[in-house]
């Protein structure tokens, strides 16, 4: 026990002294969490769309307009004329301008009144920035249906909840949050064979061996240093997108340690198996990398698996972390399914069995 | 010194191949406690081979491999619980410092020594908390002798200590196997220095392609052969070795690294012949020399080469 604590110990300051695997396993994944979660998720609930208002109908219904607005946790509204919002639009001031033109009062009483007027809200916004304009439209669009129902069933007030344009940003980095953490899992396990050739090419297995420590203690201790650093990273990536990008864990905790252990576990029988089967520290740099960085890109982790043109999802089914990505997902945001949750598990352990065998049967000391 | 009783090794024709290279093609000897046993050779001549089968990390084609008595194929663990043993070549984690690789080759068995003491015995205290990857070549080598000496074995194997390291780095090592022996430790080293084994050890043996040629104390394995003394001179082709065998004393003649080497029993009478000899060609031989023979001259005469080579 004694050694296998000891030999732990060891591999830990190895890999806290050495900066280069330090930022592979650690700090790779959560700059990836930073880098999608501000590409995709807007920077969260506190950060709004900045939104030029201006109302050139100035009636009671345009100021009930204003406050279902206003509503909108998405948008911060900024009060102007359409001219001038125009203006601070190109100036980069606002990111798009909401005009509610003159006689919306009028036409929302002639509708009432059983009559044919229809009035058009204009959205200007900036072409550059057709994301941040389709995600304001689509609040207009909502908006303006909810008066268009008040108008015909004479409903008294108009309530916009929560709009789905909203939850579908934020579903977007939590589509990713577990994808990166798969894909940490990933590099984990498979940069595991760079540390294990380079011992045994600088001869310390050899050395080890000629001391009476058991062997299983030597890979012992590797699986254990791994499955920590496992769980430092689920910790890390998972609290960074609660923290920053609001994704909540809707799953069983004990599923989701289940999915990550089982992931890195796969993976590191996947490392060592290429530690069997590769020779010189160059060659396993060099060959981990052609295995995980195409993993990484072609197993639609990044992306909707039904948004993937159809030969890269046959690609992708081929790939491991196609199913650790999913198994992720769906225990821990209710993300869409690849596969069956049994089915990711069943792959991934078989992974685990095949790629072990692999390993104890060519694994050389020395 | 062998003191009798058990021998600590017991090896009886061992043989190991690599396919078609006989690296160990049937040696036996015996190294009894307390004993410094030495294996002379070449790089290839089978050293590293035969060490590697007795601290249990390959294991023998056939023969029979004992140490303490027990056979090493059967009794690793027990063994390994109580050999030392210094690799060639091996940097350790580069990233743990002298202290932490001693403690933690100190959880490797069942009983260990104090780490200080150990870094004392190797005269590495000021480098205690240095990386490994930061020690000197000379500094690499102790440290991986304190590690050999954790569990503070009765047998010490060492694979070449000193190559690679400079003279004074070498001497300083030399002083710390002296020291193993007068802790009544046995140790078995391999070495290619002929300087070395006469240094350090009571017995030696030499090998080349896989077999032992010779074995036997270092003078013995000298006065077995020569009882001559070494005249020598910087070889020159107008003076033939040929021309030179018969001349007064000369038992044999021999072909060194460049210099012409006549061994003989009456060197007063080799020299007087060789200068006359010499003369009369109006030659003077340079850089002439009289020694005692050494160990290069018996694996010379053993193999017809030099060991350096």
């Amino acid at each position: 026990m004694r050694s296998l604590i000891g030999l732990t110990v060891a591999n830990i300051r190895s890999l806290v002294r050495d900066r280069a695997a330090l930022f592979w396993t650690i700090f790779f994944p959560i700059m990836f969490v930073f880098l999608f979660g501000w590409i995709f998720g807007g920077g969260g609930a506190d950060t709004k769309i900045p939104v030029g208002y201006a109302d050139q109908d100035g009636s009671a219904a345009s100021a009930g307009l204003r406050q279902a607005f206003g509503s909108v946790q998405l948008l911060s509204l900024r009060d102007g004329s359409a001219d001038d919002e125009k203006a601070a639009m190109q100036r980069g001031e606002v990111s798009a301008v909401i005009v509610i033109p003159k006689g919306l009062g009028e036409a929302l009483a002639q509708a009432r009144s059983g009559g044919r007027a229809s009035v058009a809200i204009q959205v200007y916004g900036d072409p550059s920035r057709s994301q941040t304009t389709q995600v304001v439209e689509g609040v207009v669009s909502q908006v303006a249906n909810g008066v268009n129902l008040q108008a015909v069933g004479g409903s008294p007030v108009v309530t916009v909840s929560r709009l789905s344009l909203q939850s579908a940003t934020i579903s977007q980095v939590a589509y990713l949050v577990p994808s990166i953490l798969a894909m940490a899992l990933m590099q984990l396990g498979v940069f595991a064979a760079i540390p294990l050739v380079q011992q045994r090419e600088k001869g310390i297995l050899k050395r080890l061996g000629a001391t009476p420590l058991a062997r299983w203690k030597l890979v012992g201790s590797n699986v254990l240093l791994r499955l920590m650093v496992a769980l430092v990273d689920a910790v890390l990536i998972l609290g960074i997108g609660y923290v920053f990008f609001d994704v909540r864990i809707i799953g069983n905790l004990l599923a989701v340690v289940g999915v990550v252990l089982l992931g890195a576990g796969s993976f590191l029988a996947i490392g060592f198996a290429l530690a069997s089967l590769l020779k010189t520290e160059e060659q396993a740099t060099g060959v981990v990398q052609i295995v995980q960085m195409p993993m990484m890109f072609l197993s639609g982790i990044f992306f909707p698996f039904d948004f993937l043109p159809g030969f890269l999802q046959t690609i992708a089914r081929f790939l491991p972390l196609t199913y650790l990505g999913d198994a992720m997902r769906q225990v821990m945001v209710n993300g869409t399914q690849v596969a069956p949750l049994g089915v990711d598990i069943a792959i991934l352990a078989g992974w685990l069995v095949v790629c072990l065998g692999i390993a104890a049967r060519t694994f050389r000391w020395e | 010194m062998a003191q009798g009783g058990e021998p600590v090794i017991r090896v009886a024709g061992l043989r190991r191949h690599y396919g078609d290279v006989k690296a160990v093609d049937g040696v036996s000897f015996e190294v009894a406690r307390g004993e410094v046993f030495g294996m002379l050779g070449p790089n290839g001549a089978g050293k590293t081979t035969t060490i590697e089968v007795l601290e249990g990390i390959r294991t023998p084609d056939s023969g029979t491999v004992e140490v303490f008595g027990l056979d090493v194929s059967r009794h690793q663990t027990a063994i390994k619980e109580r050999i030392g043993v210094q690799l060639q070549s091996v940097s350790l984690y580069p990233r743990l410092t002298v202290t932490e690789l001693i403690d933690l080759f100190g959880t490797f068995f069942s009983r260990s020594m104090p780490t200080t003491q150990l870094i004392d015995a190797v005269d590495l205290g000021e480098r205690a908390k240095a990386w490994s990857m930061n020690l000197s070549g000379g500094q690499q080598q102790r440290l991986s002798i304190a590690l050999a000496l954790v569990n503070d074995p009765e047998l010490v194997f060492l694979d070449e200590p000193t190559t690679g390291l400079d003279p004074q780095a070498r001497r300083s090592l030399w002083e710390l196997i002296k020291g193993l022996q007068a802790q009544c430790k046995t140790v078995m080293l391999t070495t290619h220095y002929m300087e070395e084994a006469t240094e350090l050890c009571d017995r030696v043996a030499i090998m080349d392609h896989g077999h032992i040629l010779e074995m036997g104390p270092v003078k013995e394995l000298i006065g077995r052969r020569f009882r001559e003394r070494a005249v020598f001179f910087d070889s020159n082709p107008r003076l033939p070795v040929a021309d030179l065998a018969h001349l007064g004393g000369v038992t044999r003649t021999a072909q060194e690294d460049g210099q012409t080497v006549l061994y003989s029993t009456d060197v007063a009478a080799t020299i007087g012949a060789l200068l006359a000899t010499a003369d009369g060609l109006s030659l003077e031989p340079h850089n002439l020399g009289i020694r005692q023979a050494t160990l290069e001259d018996v694996f010379l005469d053993l193999t017809g080469r030099a060991l350096r080579d």
